[in-house]
């Protein structure tokens, strides 16, 4: 059910402030939510007054920065720096992105930067995607075949099959939509969410796979993919210009079809 | 280790993005017009029990405040009926592309608000006038 109010645990404090250093050129405020797993405390919010012209001009850069010189203990995700990982989704200025090709020229003068939202959230900006990803594994994201595969080579597909699966096989995982999806906030544990249904609508369309109608029957199911309510939110956010929403609607469409 | 906290959602997210802010007022339509539905089965009660309760009913619905909440459910009405429309064609597999449904919000709030203003003209002509 929607709880809207965050638990007691959850309730977030004012943090510290970094003042900007001597002589900064272009001050850029940044306010990041903390949470430090050992101090036993409720999440603070601490504020860093920072010079832009000293770091590049991404979000990630702005926390390479701070985690270098102004607070060795901020705790983030991060690896390619080039949006194909998806490490570094978060909330920055109210939308989820990935920090790494997110602009500052982009944003607001003040950045606000937030976990991905309605998380259990490990440390700082780390969230637990232990849900998400089971969530993935359980739209069984690999290729279920009867047939024997041919003797002398792979299962061919034609240009116009894989293009089907082109855009959404390009999924990154990094659970911006999920997370942005207000129907996966309130029924996380039972609704799939854009990002898993985006998968089961790559698998179920693939030329090769041989078990549509399993994994079709799997979804048939009130809270697992009828959750969604086409609010738009995970089309809006995805950082891979991916179509989570078109693909749950052709999703529903076909569960339809198959009845008459 | 204390208990993970959960991070932070509607007091974070910006819920004036055209998808949010059409979800929402798709909903709190809907709602609102389900609570408009008591005035119209008072209304049919009021008819089917007789004229003098149908007369009683009309003078109590001629009430000021009873004519703001219609005029407030016209508005209601309208946009709900748009925002119904648009996730018709949404069920058709249509105008899920991110630039479409971005559109498509605009043209539901235009349309919506030349609806309400139709039908708000149609009733004050018809009715309070006469």
């Amino acid at each position: 059910m929607a709880e809207f109010r965050l638990p007691a645990n959850s309730r977030i404090r004012t943090g510290v402030t970094h003042k900007a250093p001597q002589g900064a050129r272009e001050v850029r405020t940044v306010r990041i939510y903390r949470f430090d797993p050992d101090s036993g405390e409720n999440p603070r919010v601490d504020t860093f007054e920072l010079d832009a012209a000293e770091c590049g001009q991404m979000v990630l850069d702005v926390l390479i920065r701070i985690k270098a010189s102004r607070d060795a203990s901020l705790t983030f995700r991060r690896s390619c720096r080039e949006g194909i990982c998806g490490s570094c989704a978060m909330n920055i200025n109210g939308i989820n992105r990935l920090a790494c090709i997110t602009s500052l020229h982009d944003l607001e003068r003040e950045i606000h930067i937030y976990p991905l939202p309605h998380m259990p959230v490990v440390k700082d900006l780390v969230p637990d995607l232990t849900t998400f990803y089971a969530q993935y594994a359980s739209v069984k994201p690999w290729l279920v075949t009867q047939t024997p595969a041919p003797p002398d080579g792979e299962r061919l597909q034609s240009k116009a099959e894989q293009e089907k699966i082109d855009r959404p096989a390009a999924c990154i995982l990094c659970a911006c939509c999920s997370t942005a999806c207000p129907s996966y906030w309130w029924n996380s544990e039972r609704y799939l969410g854009p990002a898993a249904l985006l998968a089961a609508y790559r698998w179920i369309i693939d030329s090769r796979d041989e078990a549509t109608g399993e994994r079709l029957d799997a979804l048939e199911d009130p809270f697992k993919l009828y959750r969604c309510h086409t609010i738009m939110n995970c089309t809006d956010v995805c950082p891979k210009d991916l179509n989570p929403a078109k693909a749950i609607a052709e999703i529903k469409k076909m569960l339809v079809q198959r009845q008459s | 280790m204390a208990e993970r906290p959960l991070s932070p959602h509607l007091s974070v997210y910006r819920m004036h993005r055209y998808t949010l802010l059409t979800s929402m007022l798709n909903r709190i339509t809907g709602l609102a017009l389900a609570a408009g539905l008591i005035l119209l089965v008072y209304w049919l009660m009021a008819a089917a029990a007789g004229p003098g309760a149908y007369a009683q009913a009309e003078s109590v619905l001629a009430l000021w405040i009873f004519k703001a909440v219609f005029l407030v459910l016209l508005a209601v009405f309208s946009y709900h009926l748009c925002a119904g429309v648009r996730h018709l064609v949404w069920d058709t597999g249509r105008g899920l592309e991110r630039a479409q449904s971005r559109v498509s919000a605009y043209v539901v709030l235009g349309a919506s608000a030349v609806l309400f203003v139709g039908l708000a003209c149609w009733w004050l002509v018809s009715r309070v006038l006469a």
